[in-house]
């Protein structure tokens, strides 16, 4: 049991501003465009798997790593990270595997020198990639890192970087990547090139998400009864503007709209175990909360600009296969279909 | 029967000791399906289980009897499925006493060495009345055995095989007429490291398991001693310690390191009076387990009495009380339990063909009553020719599963407020049986149960709590028969079992829930497996084979395990002798076909594996 709590803290997905600044053709191919819904998976049988969704015509097949790979993705997914014409999936229990985004064939992996892999971030002809590290004897993570790869098709870790523990979310900007510390509460600037940390800031509460918009890098913080935005001035690496919410309970889960709205999913634990689906908006100076939706067993969320829907997955508390709900803005349900084990997150292309 | 009808005579015997034999002056020990009337119980002994010396009890489940194992890899845990419940609805027993993880409520078969145990029997279905806690799907009694007026006798087997498999037995007995001690060590040790097919890694390579070694190093001492014609005392201890490297999933590149230790001891005192036996028992079993630097242990302490008598030639009856106070020390809570439990089982012979039992039980634990649980039964043979005869058996009872301590303290998420599993089943079997050139034995049974208050284990927030949400509905059929015969001088033996197990969900935990309606997880539909033996003067062959049907990994059944068919193969020598010494010799195959197969999601198993065994007995 006690690990499945451990696996509760986690990151969502790098999302839409892997993409922001490029406009690359892309090749058509069966899951060009769409959703990609991320299972997670379940501790202990490493069954998480992608499911992809067309929300237009909301057809959905499931499985479509093994479907195109014929072997099971065998991992327990953290994080996809969509860079050009790669997707990079990352699986906590060890490993990165690539494949083309275009038909979801394999096209790499990193393994072997990984422990517990966060996320990941591209930067030049580098993938760098964020790791708990090893637990020790009481389940804590000190040996965290980033691991770096030199190639973007995988192949062997060259070096780890040591790192605050915890490491979450990454965001490559320039010859910098820059990590999320959720346990001790910093950001850490990593230079690319010497692959070494080179500057720390320091915040009040643990950085889960990076979002980048208008040249501002935007920071999703959360204590137990606020959740902070951060943000970090990209050409002095300085932190500039703090906004916080009074909202309580909040999990590392987030999504943006790509205008001043997001949603993050709350948790209130025991005993009352209630979850919600809170939107927040940032005008002027001011943020203010809103809960959309309440329920229980809430694991992922994601939003879809084109039709303006939020994307609410419920892991039905692992005991088989979750289920996603379709949103409109102010929370009405639209409809709820089932996709794979541990729904926990969206990407949305 | 047998036992019991002998123990009587025991008890009478002493009174005209000079004229008895010391040969059939044995240990007591109460026989299992003396109350069971309309039960299905199969039992292996001694020289049955030989053939599984240096596997372990999941093993021998495995490949004969109608009881799926999950088994999490090879040596790693594997936890019993009776009639598609799942592993803590079966009570394990041994020489009496209840072992079942008070924590974790149930058993590993995997570190229940067939190397520790003289004999097993499984009881299939509700035995609350009978067993008591756990025994919902069924129980498995495994025993020591010992024996009198047998002197000295002492043997060494050593078993070499595949993937560094190497294991040490030596045993020791020294028996008069009224005294009898015998002494078993044993090391079992395999690296594990075969060979499988990583679906876990780009291109599938076929690797080699380095995270799957297995040790385990045990004793064993039991005593009898006649106190005096009519008190006998008997004791047993087994010290059993594992060490595993606990096999990853594929995918995953875990290093968890699991050492299980388990103290058992008991103590009987039987006083044989002319028609009733009374037995004072006390028990201690301790449980160690370090799952990293995570250490949970468990003690138990046992005391208990029944008294059993043939109040006429009809009827029989049995009363009896436990008391049981149970230690809690895990790594996130201490807690404590007290068990008090009264039973009564009567059995009314009508005529020698026909038998009712009624039993009775009534458990209390820290204060609250668990279900009442009755149960009848009836035997009935009700056509006999010279050669052949059929036998209907028949039985309605009712079966609970206490919470276990970690589903009530565990911290976080442990629910104190859960109650009891509580279960109803009843079960219809028919027996024939034709002697004769060929001997004959076919039984079908139909079973069909349904537990309430299912305990699972949800997420709720940040942390996972139990709570009494499911209803389970099981039914099926059992097929099991034997055909032997001789041709020229050849002894020949078929023995077959098949297994329809329909287990569904009925109530799910919300409106959510797609399991109900479907098939429980890990349970496979159909199961079956048959053993041809050859046997002539000290030679002896056979080849088994069992199938395991589909199976879903999750309970809404969206992705299904494949069927696997494995076959076995054995081939024995003993009649090679040296003076009065004696040099057992086996070989074994296992998996011959090397078929690639997983019985849980990812979790790799062996392929072929080939096994030495050699014995010197003194």
């Amino acid at each position: 049991m006690k690990l499945k709590q451990l696996l509760w803290a986690s990151a969502l997905l790098s999302v839409s501003f892997a993409c922001s600044d490029s406009n690359d053709e892309k090749p058509l191919g069966k899951y060009n465009n769409g959703i990609l819904i991320m299972n997670e998976g379940n501790f202990g049988t490493n069954d998480g798997e992608v499911y992809h969704l067309n929300p237009n015509t909301e057809e959905l097949l499931p499985n479509i790593f093994e479907a195109e790979n014929l072997r099971p993705f065998a991992g327990l997914l953290e994080d996809m990270v969509l860079e050009a014409d790669r997707l990079y999936l990352v699986a906590n229990t060890g490993k990165v595997e690539i494949v083309n985004p275009a038909d979801f064939k394999s096209s790499g992996a990193v393994s072997g020198e990984l422990d517990q892999p966060r996320s990941l971030a591209v930067n030049g002809s580098k993938l760098f990639i964020s790791d708990y590290g090893p637990y020790d004897a009481s389940y804590a993570t000190p040996d965290s890192y980033v691991a770096v790869v030199n190639g973007l098709d995988g192949g062997t870790v060259s070096k780890k970087i040591e790192v605050s523990n915890k490491p979450e979310d990454l965001f490559s900007y320039g010859n910098y990547i820059i990590v999320a510390g959720s346990e001790e509460n910093k950001i850490e600037i990593i230079d690319a090139t010497q692959e070494a940390v080179i500057t720390t800031l320091d915040l009040e509460a643990s950085p889960k998400q990076f979002y980048a918009e208008d040249g501002i890098l935007w920071v999703y913080a959360v204590t137990a009864d606020e959740v902070l935005f951060y943000t970090v001035n990209l050409s002095s690496l300085t932190l500039g503007t703090t906004y916080s919410v009074p909202v309580a309970n909040a999990t590392s889960r987030i999504a943006f709209d790509g205008d001043d709205d997001m949603y993050i999913l709350t948790s209130s634990g025991w005993p009352d175990y209630n979850d919600a689906v809170v939107s927040i908006d940032i005008e002027g100076t001011t943020a203010t909360a809103t809960e959309l939706m309440t329920g229980s067993g809430f694991y992922g969320i994601g939003f879809d600009d084109d039709l303006d829907q939020i994307y609410v997955a419920n892991s039905n508390g692992f005991q088989g296969n979750g289920t996603v709900s379709v949103l409109t803005e102010t929370g009405s349900v639209i409809r709820s279909f089932e996709v794979g084990r541990g729904p926990s997150g969206f990407l949305v292309y | 029967m047998f036992l019991l009808l002998w123990a009587f005579s025991f008890g009478a015997s002493s009174l005209i000791q000079d004229t008895v034999k010391l040969a059939e002056v044995e240990v007591y020990a109460p026989a299992l399906d003396r109350f069971a009337q309309g039960q299905k119980v199969i039992s292996w002994k001694k020289a049955e289980l030989e053939a599984y010396q240096g596997r372990s009890l999941g093993d021998i489940l495995q490949e004969q009897s109608p009881v799926f194992v999950r088994q999490y890899g090879a040596g790693m845990i594997a936890s019993p499925s009776f009639r598609g419940t799942s592993a803590g609805h079966t009570a394990v027993f041994w020489n009496g006493l209840p072992i079942n993880s008070p924590s974790l409520g149930q058993s590993d078969l995997s570190i229940l060495p067939i190397s520790a145990i003289d004999q097993v029997s499984l009881q299939f279905g509700n035995a609350g009345a009978l067993f008591g806690n756990e025994a919902i799907g069924g129980s498995i009694h495994l025993g020591t055995n010992s024996e009198f007026g047998k002197g000295f006798q002492a043997g060494l087997s050593q078993q070499i095989g595949s993937f560094g498999l190497f294991n040490t037995n030596l045993f020791a007995g020294l028996s008069s007429k009224n005294f009898s001690t015998k002494t078993k060590v044993y090391r079992e040790f395999s690296k594990n490291n075969f060979p499988y097919k990583d679906l876990g890694q780009i291109g599938t390579p076929e690797v080699r398991e380095d995270h799957a070694q297995f040790e385990q190093i045990g004793i064993v001492q039991d005593l009898a001693w006649n106190l005096n014609s009519n008190n006998q005392l008997k004791t047993a201890f087994w010290w059993n310690k594992t060490n595993r490297e606990v096999q990853p999933v594929m995918g995953s590149n875990t290093n968890d390191e699991q050492e299980d230790q388990a103290f058992r001891a008991v103590i009987d005192i039987f006083h044989f009076e002319k028609k009733s036996v009374w037995n004072l028992r006390t028990g201690f079993v301790r449980n160690e387990q370090l799952f990293n630097a995570s250490q949970n242990n468990s003690t138990q302490y046992f005391l208990a009495g029944d008294w059993d008598q043939e109040i006429s030639d009809k009827w029989t009856s049995k009363l009896g009380a436990r008391y049981t106070l149970t230690k809690g020390d895990l790594s996130t809570y201490q807690a404590d339990d007290e068990r008090i439990e009264l039973y009564q089982s009567t059995r009314f012979s009508v005529t020698e063909k026909l038998s009712f039992t009624l039993n009775l039980r009534q458990l209390v634990y820290s204060g609250t009553f668990a279900p009442f649980t009755p149960s009848l039964g009836m035997d009935w043979s009700f056509w006999n020719t010279n050669s052949q005869s059929l036998q209907l058996k028949t039985s309605l009872g009712k079966g609970f599963k206490v919470p276990t301590l970690n589903d009530r303290f565990w911290n976080p998420g442990g629910n104190p407020d859960l109650l009891p599993e509580e279960s109803l089943s009843g079960e219809l079997g028919l027996t024939w049986n034709k002697e004769g050139k060929v001997n004959w034995t076919q039984g079908l049974t139909y079973y069909k149960m349904s537990v309430d208050n299912w305990i699972i284990w949800l997420p709720k927030g940040s942390f996972w709590t139990p709570e009494n949400i499911k209803e389970v509905s099981n039914q099926g059929i059992e097929y099991q028969g034997s055909l032997d015969g001789t041709i020229a001088t050849w002894k020949w033996e078929l023995t077959t079992s098949y297994t329809f197990s329909k287990a569904i969900t009925t109530v799910g935990t919300d409106e959510n829930d797609q399991s109900v309606g479907k098939q429980l997880p890990y349970t496979p539909k159909h199961q079956a497996n048959a053993t041809v033996q050859l046997r002539k003067s000290g030679f002896s062959s056979s080849i088994g084979t069992f199938f395991v049907g589909e199976r879903s990994v999750t309970a809404d059944n969206p992705r299904m395990m494949p069927s696997f068919q494995l076959f076995n193969f054995g081939l024995g020598y003993d009649k090679l002798s040296l003076g009065k010494h004696q040099f057992p010799l086996s070989f074994q195959i296992n998996n011959i076909l090397n078929t690639d197969y997983q019985v849980l999601y990812l979790r790799a198993m062996p392929g072929r594996s080939y096994q030495l065994n050699l014995s010197i007995l003194l």
